[in-house]
């Protein structure tokens, strides 16, 4: 571990840029028709059990690091084997990300520069990032933050004003009951993005108030899921149900069909942006967690000595996941969060907490419910 | 010569270096008795340099031993040593049986407020070199320093850096103690610490840290003491010396440290806790730590009202970025992302560069290096000639670059803009950074367009984050964020709302203002009745 502190406004404001990253990109719920911001919403109180569940497992062990308290937990084979499956979850997870990024910006400004060159600067600043440590990406993050939020703000109110929005898209809300929603929730917006925040647990044990750290998880992924929905709600007013389906990055679209004051149109490099910059935390804080945990687990001493290979893999594995941008969708949106996030989102952290509940029912942990 | 012969005097030469030495040895302690010795000692060690005066004397009544007056010419107060040492010696000095004549010489006859005693050789040198006279008496094993530094020097003038409208006009000169006296007056307190060191094995330059006891933070004040103190290196001749050699990092464009040769914002740097480094021989002082809003940050801004503070420090934070990204913005706009612009501006700027021949970028640079070429011919020039480099620059590259069909008058707009923009930044420091990675900028975005840009920002964020000042982050108190202290950044707000001092460095001691400190007007005049009725007889 290396020395690092990480205040609780830091820790926010990670959060915030970490769940808003990718999943503001994509059609996110999609399959809830119009009402996806309900399965948002809905999704965001599952994230929040989810935090709530690691955090938890966190209090029981506040000095360690997951690798190592799966070790404790689990016994030594089992516990490393478990936690280098969740790196591979981690490197996984960042050469997806990295993806969607990518392609983003293949479809929409960059049509002849190839993936890999896309990518690579992008993952070189990244290496670049985790080689100066937790702290700084912090650091940045509250930076960027506000710059995130005036752009965002600033681009709801242009929204508002040039009168796009048509409430008529989003009815008629439960048209088939409950049942796509909660199938759109268990599959997908309860994992992507706020399960996700499980990478979070390497961050933990640097907190400067560990006990304040649970509320304040909690009203980030709370307030970053009203703001996904709020995007997406915004996507289906002013697309509609099916462009917004079909459309591989809603937002963009949405962002297009901006038009102020004759002048104020054609903002997609402020979308672009934002859009890097976002990418940029989500995937720092995944390959951060990754390095943190291999260099744990392996004992290495200087974690910076590993961002370069593991940033080459990552960068590799971003490019040949998937042939197509449709079948890295595909992957995504439906097989992933099928059978992938269920299992180490919810499944282990549950099963590790029981473990850590019995193991310590003499002593209690160290703060509070 | 032979090689025999050559041999014997080099045997010779070694024992009498190795003699030599051990009487150095010796004679770092010692001071030599018999006043001749010590003479010709003085002599061999300066090697006769003309400017060192000796001056024998004998005391008022001829009897007593021999003394004599050393002093180097044109660092000294020769008024002082003509009429407070060597009239005295000469006219006021008697010699009584009972005590020795050196006693009688440091308490009766040398009339100089500092006045010390030396016994060994490095000290009077170290005091003669700085400009004080030595005393020295035959058969005493030491000798006198009086004070007497002084010499020509600049008199206090109005800083050529740093220029305000409003504020005191009085700027550091190259004597240190000036400088240390242009605070003291400002600061009247005598926790005002002021401590000293030379460094330098050759220069032996006076080094003076000085902070104020109880808002410094004792942390810092070591760590500064430390690094001072690490220094190894023959001559400091500027403070930029000192500045290479203690900073954080040194591989970044960007100051660590803040220089100054302003005394009013010292004395404000000081108050907020930070620590002063003066050097001897240079009007810049530099300030320790260093946060990156500082250099954006003018002393007039605390003299001016703060709503206009305010706009200005947002007008500054715009300008630093214009200064780096402006012609970066115009390469990617005109070759990556023509979409943004307008169709008409579009249409104007096609066909102004329809008649170039380089790609944006290679018209970029042209300009940028012309520029920076011009700007440094300005400052090197003689000042007569100043004026036919204007003309060229106005003319040649700006008028008949254009017309000769080599850039387009857009270019050379953005050039202009970039160019003063960089101007305007407060702090030099800074702005000769952004005009160094405004190149780095400019090829990303030839080859990137935004994406190039914004990668560019992200990788400066993290460059900026990751510095240090003494270990105070760089960027605070932006990030880290320290709510208390955000009121003197980006915004500045009213002294009365300004309550703490940077949290981060200055110690626990962080009540500035007292509470209660909003000025409001002594009674409501408006709406209320009784007291508009009142008010109106009052005037009658």
């Amino acid at each position: 571990m290396e020395k690092a502190k990480i205040s609780l406004y830091q820790l926010f404001v990670l959060i915030m840029l970490f769940e808003l990253g990718s999943a503001i990109l994509v059609p996110l719920a999609s399959d809830a028709k119009q009402d996806a911001w309900m399965a948002i919403l809905v999704g965001m109180f599952g994230g929040l059990f989810l935090f709530w569940i690691n955090y938890r497992l966190f209090l029981y062990y506040p000095e360690l690091t997951p690798p190592e308290y799966m070790q404790k937990l689990l016994g030594k084979i089992l516990g490393t084997f478990l936690a280098f499956c969740y790196i591979i979850l981690f490197m996984y997870s960042a050469a997806r990300v990295l993806r969607d990024f990518g392609e983003m910006l293949l479809t929409f400004a960059y049509l002849e520069t190839p993936l890999f060159i896309v990518n690579a600067l992008l993952m070189l600043v990244i290496i670049y990032a985790i080689r100066k440590g937790i702290e700084v990406v912090a650091r940045t993050g509250e930076l960027f933050f506000f710059f995130i939020y005036f752009l965002a703000i600033t681009g709801f109110i242009l929204i508002l004003f040039s009168g796009l929005i048509d409430m008529n898209n989003l009815k008629p809300i439960l048209e088939q009951g409950i049942s796509p929603i909660a199938r759109v929730v268990l599959t997908q917006s309860l994992y992507f993005p706020f399960g996700e925040a499980i990478v979070f647990s390497m961050i933990f044990p640097y907190l400067t108030n560990k006990k304040k750290g649970k509320k304040i998880g909690l009203f980030a992924i709370g307030l970053s899921g009203i703001n996904l929905a709020i995007t997406m709600a915004i996507n289906i007013g002013v697309l509609g149900v099916d462009l917004t389906a079909r459309s591989q990055f809603p937002l963009l679209s949405t962002i297009q069909s901006i038009q102020v004051a004759e002048f104020l149109e054609r903002l997609d490099v402020f979308f672009m942006i934002s859009t890097v910059i976002c990418i940029y935390f989500k995937v720092s804080i995944y390959f951060y967690a990754a390095v943190a945990s291999t260099a744990v687990i392996f004992k290495i001493k200087e974690p910076s000595k590993l961002t370069y290979p593991m940033g080459m893999v990552i960068l590799f594995m971003s490019v040949t996941i998937a042939s197509s941008y449709a079948e890295h969708l595909k992957e995504g949106l439906k097989f992933i969060t099928t059978y992938l996030h269920p299992f180490f989102l919810m499944v282990i952290p549950l099963l590790l907490l029981g473990i850590a509940f019995l193991k310590n029912r003499k002593g209690g942990p160290g703060g509070g419910f | 010569m032979s090689l025999f012969s050559l041999s014997r005097k080099m045997k010779k030469l070694k024992l009498q270096k190795k003699n030599a030495q051990q009487q150095n040895d010796q004679l770092s302690k010692a001071i030599h008795s018999s006043l001749q010795d010590q003479i010709n000692y003085i002599k061999e060690k300066t090697g006769n340099s003309i400017d060192i005066v000796i001056r024998k004397l004998q005391l008022k009544d001829g009897k007593g031993p021999d003394v004599a007056v050393v002093f180097v010419e044109g660092i000294s107060d020769s008024k002082a040593i003509n009429d407070f040492l060597i009239e005295s010696i000469i006219n006021k000095s008697t010699v009584p049986s009972s005590r020795p004549i050196f006693e009688i010489l440091f308490e009766k006859v040398v009339a100089l407020g500092d006045v010390k005693e030396i016994t060994d050789w490095d000290n009077l040198y170290l005091s003669l070199m700085s400009g004080e006279s030595i005393i020295l008496v035959d058969g005493a094993q030491k000798a006198l320093s009086a004070s007497t530094r002084g010499g020509e020097q600049r008199s206090i003038e109005e800083p050529g850096s740093q220029v305000t409208v409003r504020g005191p006009r009085d700027g550091f000169t190259e004597n240190i103690r000036t400088n240390t006296s242009l605070i003291r007056k400002r600061i009247q307190n005598p926790n005002l610490w002021l401590e000293n060191m030379k460094i330098g094995s050759v220069t032996k330059t006076d080094v003076s840290i000085m902070y104020i006891k109880g808002i410094a933070k004792d942390e810092i004040v070591e760590e500064v003491r430390n690094r001072l103190k690490r220094i190894e290196i023959d001559s400091i001749l500027e403070s930029g010396y000192i500045e290479q050699l203690i900073e954080d990092q040194a591989f970044t464009t960007f100051p660590t440290l803040y220089h100054t040769e302003r005394p009013d914002m010292v004395a404000g740097n000081l108050l907020e806790g930070r620590v002063a480094i003066i050097v001897n021989g240079t009007p810049f002082v530099l300030i320790a730590p260093a946060v990156f809003i500082q250099f954006f940050q003018s002393v007039e801004d605390y003299y001016g009202r703060a709503d206009i503070a305010t706009a200005l420090r947002f007008l500054r934070i715009l300008i630093f970025f214009i200064s780096i990204i402006a012609p970066a913005a115009y390469i990617a706009v005109t070759t990556f992302h023509q979409e943004m612009i307008p169709t008409q501006l579009l249409v104007a700027i096609a066909a102004q560069r329809e008649a170039v021949p380089f790609p944006a970028l290679v018209e970029a640079l042209i300009m940028e290096v012309a520029f920076e070429i011009l700007r440094e011919a300005g400052i090197r020039m003689p000042r007569a000639v100043g004026s036919a480099i204007s003309i060229v620059g106005a003319l040649v590259i700006g008028q008949a670059a254009v017309q000769a069909g080599i850039v387009s008058p857009a270019m050379v707009i953005v050039v202009a803009i970039t160019a003063i923009a960089n101007f305007a930044t407060p702090a030099f420091a800074v702005a000769i950074s952004a005009r160094l990675i405004r190149f780095g900028f400019m090829f990303a975005a030839a080859t990137f367009g935004f994406y190039g840009i914004i990668l560019g920002i992200i990788i400066l964020a993290i460059h900026l984050c990751s510095l240090r000042s003494f270990g105070v982050p760089y960027l605070t108190p932006m990030a880290p964020l320290i709510l208390a202290n955000m009121g003197d950044t980006i915004i500045r707000l009213p002294l009365w709302a300004q309550k703490k001092r940077p949290a981060l460095i200055s110690s626990d001691n962080s009540n500035r203002v007292g509470d209660h400190q909003k000025p409001s007007p002594p009674e409501g005049r408006g709406m209320v009745n009784s007291v508009l009725e009142k008010g109106d007889q009052d005037e009658n």
